[in-house]
């Protein structure tokens, strides 16, 4: 090498070694550098779990957010929360995609000509004190209205009341439950719903209470519903109008003429007089007679069933009643909750120590008395927060109108939605799982909400908002742990700290019962039924009043009874389809007066003729209006006008049949001695499986039809979202469904339905390429990269439970940070499936490992296993003879599916109710 | 036929075949371009379904096979009577065969050429289809041959092979013809051919020994290939697949439609090209017995069939042929079972069988009866199985009947190009026979 080459190349060396250097790691838009160690605790593959609680609804379940790499990736139940003991539900399941929402309002904005401009933060706090002081200035109110608020928040909403000078409204609730609290008021002296822990009675009846769907805290009443149908002696009567998932989850479905349900309670109350109970003398002179042949054509039960429910109350040791939803969503539905109310009196049940904390909420009637003082113009500045009351608002309140009247609207929301719409002012606030608070569902039950990620966008929390506005100089999270540390004292703060919930101490104080209140109501009932057609609008387990509606997955994920995904639409009876010649996608306008309202059919088995529902996400506003005496808005429309209009929509229904059409997939009974003398010749030769056989045990008799597995599996295992078109060709790729299958007589049977992993699975054989193959560990895995996509394991499925990816699905931004880092996802053309959670199976297997054992009993959870508000899903070893699942398989209500085939599946059934 | 002048008999035969090879009209390349704008159609949309995903086609859950499949088994059976008619009936003497050899056999290599594109088409993942094939590799990973598609991907690629080699081992010595009386480029490409023939006593000699060879090898392909194609559904567990009868009722099918589909060409054939007197009747006739005959047995298969599930106490079964006879796609077993079994039963009159425009329009139902029955047999298994709450139906999308029309697009264009660059007739053989 001569001297010129020499420098050449050293120049060029150097130079490139120099430029390679420069830049920090700061700018390498990395998510996490492995050449500095982390600051901020992110160690890669590693998750981090906060305890939090889930706000999907008020009812304060807890919550445990899975963090990778700095971003939530999956909610889970806290297990022996007190509120939700370890389940979730759908809704709560899909709360990430609230976080994740594309649509989530970034930064402040303002209306203007036209739309909204962004505007910073300073100039909105800043118009917000300018309007405040100017209507304070010129006398006018501002007013505060919120949805139902618990804990720090509503102290803070107050403090932030007294600084500014801003009234506090009646919170609103679509589900206010304002009948059945101005109730108790009357016989208890207390405004409150009582709790009710439905496992310690030994008869309940529940009349038009959806305990499974919206009721005051669905996931506990699922969890609680568990532990009671396990025990021998609980029998549950649900007596409704229609037809709804908790009816069809209890034991008798009593089905009741429109309005009959004060007839049964009080008829329930004449008959237990006889046992050891008795109602109070006044009580039982102001109730009119009714003779038991009186009842029964009043309910429109028929006299052998009522007596089934009365002898059943009388021989219990402790009966309870629960009435609510659509039974006190009409007129007269005052009377129902009293009477509901004397009997949860008379058996002790109106225990307020943990009472459901309705506190701040009002009623519908409040909503009305907004909305005149906002004509009077006597309003300077509204703030709304996490309500959408012009969503819910009857037509006649004209409320998106009166909403412009004050100086300024301001609302806190993360997504927009109707309110939004109107107002002049979006404070966008941080979803909980990005900031801090807590919450009290109940007395005495703090449960704790902070944050697992930092804020997405420049958004900030309601009580952060508030607190500035308030002109405090600290952060809202001193001010909570200052809250917090001279409540509970450091070392409980610490408990609530790591376990996200504390329970504190429950008052001692006796309700007082003294029906003398109710005596007037009584007198006055009227025990008038309507036995023509009827319209029932339907709480509904996906979008609760509504709100859930833009959470993509609740879509997706079908409606339990109908099995329908995307889309409106109305149930429709039997018989009235059979009238009216109407088929399943075919339109039908139903009429009343001046609304009416177009909707495609879907014919429900179980509903009596001339009853129809429709959920309530379904239907804009409040079209049925407000009952005057209680403020709950009504929920049933009698004698609306049915026709066909002959237009044909397609509907997303996901079921071909919800028949069994005598296939055995629910055998009936279920024939163990039959069954083990079955011997299939086999071709090929067994698997072997050394160490683990995995295996599931699903408890039908628990099984409630909920689908929050369904919803915990996508969220886990990455399983995209279709949409609308893919579904109605039948393209969802869920792995794990909840089948429905309804009997002659209207009861109905959820299967849950996932990927078997059969000892001799029919996918296996028939696959060319090895991408369909049986694991050692028992597991039938499906090796994505191998898959060449011809589909005949999925022809071949006895199960179909194999999705093929028709599309390279490509999740939206930022919802494609929901992706769970563990498992891959999918290339289009390749087939997939249920694994068992192969992931979580992996990571157990290696934790084992290190500590040179093998895995535990129970260790393993499937996502589905681990959200089930019912424990139905049990997951484990069939080695391991001590396991729950081994044990469970040998039941003897447990089958296997399509037993006859010989596929030897790993999930056996236990076989529900008769 | 003239018998009187052997020389001068020869001589027409010679020049009544190759002139067919002379310079096409008007009417040729309008049927070329239209058969070459299906088959630009078609790919086209195949690389769109590439591009964009498998979703472009209709088939989805339950119903994972549609109209792909339908057109793999069609065109396999359609490839069938090539076989038969050549091989088989070489062997057994029947002198009929020599008008149809020659257009048998080339539609068996461009059905075999067009069937073989479906299994293709219809791969989630067609760009590793090699995955299918036993190759060696360093993940010392083979193709699973327990499955009925490695025995499809053997069973075709073995048929294609021997067809390929009896057509042109068959050729051989009228592509010396060619090569005599051809002049220029032509007679130079058919100088490579037909390698060499000199027509020598020694070649005959050793060519009737390879020839009979061949006939001899290909001939237990007509019943195997076509099995293995029907176990791809028997082997399954589905209901309206899992039966044991399919392997003969399979093969049946596929030559009662090749023999449709040979009648389809050949008549036309006949007529265009003026070979009447190459192409009798006599000749149709016996074809026409072949596919009554066939036809027999496929309706034999279908009540057989129906028994099983009739008598079965196999709910699923039971279930899958009441669907089929009732169900969603009802109208098109009804128009099956009356292509295939009520239609043929006419032939049993001799005056219609030996009527070539009637047996023409026959020939084309039975086709349309033959892929029905394909279509029937898939579609229907499959939308109801076992799990009621999977039960679904399927439509065709538009780019599955687009891929279907390339598929005849295709099959088509391959044989007007036949017609005009190979003889289309035997002229050693008519020689032979005639002469």
């Amino acid at each position: 090498m001569d001297r010129r080459k020499f420098l050449q190349t050293a120049g060029i060396v150097s130079g490139t070694v120099f430029m390679g250097s420069c830049g920090s790691e700061r700018d390498q838009n990395k998510l996490i550098s492995y050449l500095v160690p982390p600051e901020d605790g992110v160690t890669p593959g590693k998750a981090l779990w906060y305890a939090t609680t889930c706000t999907e609804c008020t009812a304060g379940c807890g919550a445990m957010v899975r963090v990778r790499e700095g971003r939530p990736v999956k909610i889970e139940g806290i297990p022996e929360h007190p509120v939700s003991r370890g389940g979730l539900c759908m809704r709560g399941q899909s709360s990430l995609w609230r976080l994740y929402h594309p649509e989530r309002i970034k930064t402040p904005l303002l209306r203007q000509e036209g739309g909204f401009l962004e505007i910073s933060w300073e100039e909105a706090l800043g118009r917000i004190r300018e309007n405040l002081d100017v209507a304070r200035s010129e006398g006018r109110r501002s007013v505060y209205l919120a949805g139902r608020t618990t804990g720090s928040l509503s102290e803070m909403i107050d403090l932030f009341g007294e600084t500014a000078g801003v009234e506090r409204l009646p919170e609103f609730e679509y589900f206010s439950h304002a009948a059945l609290r101005r109730s108790y008021g009357a016989l208890f002296g207390r405004e409150e719903i009582p709790h009710f822990p439905i496992d310690e009675a030994d008869v309940l009846l529940t009349v038009g209470a959806d305990l499974l769907e919206t009721f005051l805290s669905p996931v506990d009443f699922a969890a609680r519903y568990s532990e009671a149908v396990s025990r021998e002696n609980f029998r549950w009567f649900h007596a409704e109008p229609h037809m709804s998932l908790t009816g069809a989850n209890a034991h008798r479905r009593l089905i009741l003429k429109p309005g009959g349900e004060a007839a049964l309670l009080a008829h329930l109350l004449r008959t237990s007089a006889s046992g050891g109970r008795k109602p109070p003398r006044a009580v039982l002179d102001s109730l009119p007679e009714l003779s038991p042949q009186d009842a029964a054509d009043a309910t429109g039960l028929g006299e052998k069933s009522l007596r089934e429910l009365t002898e059943a109350w009388a021989g219990a040791k402790r009966p309870m009643v629960i009435a609510g939803g659509v039974s006190v969503g009409q007129r007269g539905g005052e009377a129902v909750s009293l009477l509901a109310g004397l009997l949860q009196g008379m058996h002790g049940w109106a225990d307020f120590s943990r009472a459901e904390n309705y506190g701040n909420v009002g009623n519908a009637n409040d909503l009305a008395k907004l909305s005149d003082r906002l004509a009077t113009g006597g309003i300077g500045v509204i703030f709304i927060s996490r309500t959408n009351p012009v969503y819910h608002a009857p037509d006649d309140l004209h409320l998106s109108a009166r909403l412009r009247q004050p100086d300024l609207a301001v609302g806190f929301a993360d997504l927009p939605d109707e309110t939004t719409r109107e107002l002049d002012l979006i404070l966008p606030v941080s979803h909980t799982y990005e900031s801090w608070g807590d919450t009290e569902p109940r007395r005495g039950i703090r449960t704790l909400i902070r944050p697992a990620v930092q804020p997405l966008y420049d958004t900030r929390s309601e009580g952060g908002i508030l607190l500035e506005l308030a002109g405090k100089g600290e952060s809202y999270r001193d001010w909570l742990f200052s809250r917090w540390s001279g409540r509970f004292g450091e070392k409980a703060l610490g408990e609530f700290a790591s376990r996200g919930y504390l329970v504190e101490e429950a008052p001692g104080e006796k309700a007082q019962f003294d029906p003398a209140d109710a005596i007037d109501v009584l007198k006055r009932i009227d025990f008038a039924q309507t036995a023509g057609p009827g319209l029932w609008i339907t709480p509904s387990i996906r979008a609760f009043d509504g709100r859930s509606r833009p959470l993509k997955l609740l879509s997706e994920v079908p409606d339990p009874l109908t099995t329908i995904s995307y889309g409106r639409w109305v149930s429709v009876p039997e018989a009235d389809a059979k009238r009216l010649k109407i088929r399943d996608g075919e339109e039908v306008r139903l009429s009343s007066g001046d609304w009416s309202v177009e909707l495609p059919a879907r014919i429900q088995p179980g509903l009596l003729k001339g009853r129809f529902t429709v959920h309530r996400e379904h239907l804009h506003r409040a079209p049925f209006g407000i009952d005057p005496d209680t403020g709950e808005f009504i929920v049933r429309l009698d004698g609306p006008r049915v026709e066909k209009t002959g237009v044909k929509r397609p509907l997303a229904v996901l079921a071909g049949s919800t028949s069994r059409q005598g296939r055995g997939i629910i055998p009936d009974p279920v024939h163990r001695e039959a069954k083990k003398e079955e011997v299939h010749a086999r071709l090929y030769p067994e698997h072997e499986h050394p160490e683990y056989r995995w295996a599931m045990a699903v408890d039908l008799r628990r099984c409630i039809g909920c689908g929050a597995c369904a919803a915990a599996c996508y969220v886990e295992n990455n399983v995209p979202v279709t949409g609308q078109k893919d579904h109605l060709k039948g393209r969802e790729m869920s792995w794990l469904r909840i089948e429905p299958y309804y009997r002659d007589d209207g009861a109905v049977e959820f299967v849950p339905m996932l990927c078997q992993h059969c000892h001799f699975a029919p996918c296996e054989p028939v696959c060319p390429v090895y991408a369909a193959y049986h694991n050692p560990q028992g597991l039938n895995v499906q090796v994505y990269n191998r898959c060449v996509g011809t589909r005949y394991c999925s022809n071949n499925c006895p199960y179909k439970v194999r999705r093929f990816n028709w599309w390279p699905h490509k999740a939206e931004e930022p919802l494609r940070r929901m992706h769970n880092p563990d498992v891959p996802v999918r290339a289009r053309g390749v087939m997939e499936k249920c694994t068992f959670c192969i992931q979580r199976i992996r990571a157990a297997g290696d934790a084992a490992k290190d500590e040179g054992r093998k895995i535990r009993d129970g260790e393993v959870m499937p996502a589905c296993a681990q959200s089930c508000p019912t424990s139905a899903i049990v997951f484990g070893n069939l080695k391991d003879l001590e396991a729950k699942v081994t044990r469970l398989s040998k039941a003897d209500r447990a089958y296997r599916i399509f037993d006859v085939l010989g596929t030897e599946s790993s999930v056996y059934y236990l076989k529900g109710q008769e | 036929m003239n018998k009187t002048d052997p020389i001068e008999a020869r001589e027409r035969f010679e020049s009544d075949v190759l002139s067919v090879m002379g310079r096409p009209g008007f009417r040729y390349f309008a049927a070329l371009g239209f058969c070459a704008f299906l088959v630009t159609l078609g790919f086209g949309l195949w690389g769109w379904q590439i591009f964009r995903g498998v979703g472009v086609a209709g088939i989805s859950h339950p119903v994972g096979w549609g109209v792909y499949i339908t057109n793999f088994v069609f065109w396999v059976g359609i490839a069938h009577s090539g076989t038969l008619i050549s091989a088989v009936l070489f062997l057994f003497r029947a002198k009929f065969r020599t008008s149809f050899n020659r257009a048998a056999e080339a539609m068996t290599v461009f059905a075999l050429m067009v069937a073989g594109l479906f299994p293709l088409i219809h791969l989630g993942r067609v760009w590793i289809f090699y995955y299918l094939l036993p190759y060696p590799n360093q993940r010392l990973l083979w193709p699973n041959f327990r499955s009925p598609l490695i025995w499809d991907v053997f069973a075709v690629t073995t048929y294609m092979i021997v067809s390929l080699v009896f057509f042109y081992v068959g050729m051989i010595p009228d592509l010396a013809v060619a090569r005599r009386r051809l002049k220029g480029f032509a007679s130079r490409i058919f100088a490579i051919l037909s390698l060499g023939w000199n027509g020598s006593l020694g070649q005959w000699r050793h060519y009737n020994k390879l020839y009979i060879f061949l006939a001899a090898f290909a001939t237990p392909l007509v019943a195997s290939v076509h099995s293995i194609v029907s176990w791809d559904f028997a082997v399954s567990i589905v209901p309206g697949w899992h039966t044991t009868i399919f392997a003969p009722y399979f093969v049946a099918g596929a030559i009662l439609s090749g023999t449709a589909m040979v009648i389809t060409l050949v008549w036309p054939m006949q007529r265009i090209l003026k070979l009447e007197n190459y192409i009798t009747t006599d000749h149709f006739e016996a074809i026409a017995k072949i596919l009554l005959l066939t036809s027999l047995i496929v309706s034999y298969s279908y009540i057989v069939e129906t028994g099983f599930a009739f008598y079965g106490e196999h709910p699923f079964e039971a279930e899958q042929f009441r669907y089929r006879s009732f169900g969603d796609y009802a109208v098109l077993y009804w128009v099956m079972i009356f292509c295939n079994s009520l239609l043929p039963l006419t032939l049993f009159v001799r005056r219609l069988r030996r009527s070539l425009p009637y047996l023409f329009v026959l020939s084309l139902l039975v086709n349309v009866g033959m892929w029905i029955e394909r279509f029937v047999i898939i579609v229907n298994s499959l939308a109801r199985d076992y799990d009621p709450y999977a039960w679904g139906t399927y439509t065709p999308s538009p780019v599955e009947i687009g891929i279907t029309l390339m598929s005849f697009g295709l099959f088509f264009l391959l044989y007007l190009i036949f017609l005009k660059v190979l003889p289309i007739l035997s002229i050693t053989e008519l020689k032979e026979h005639h002469g």
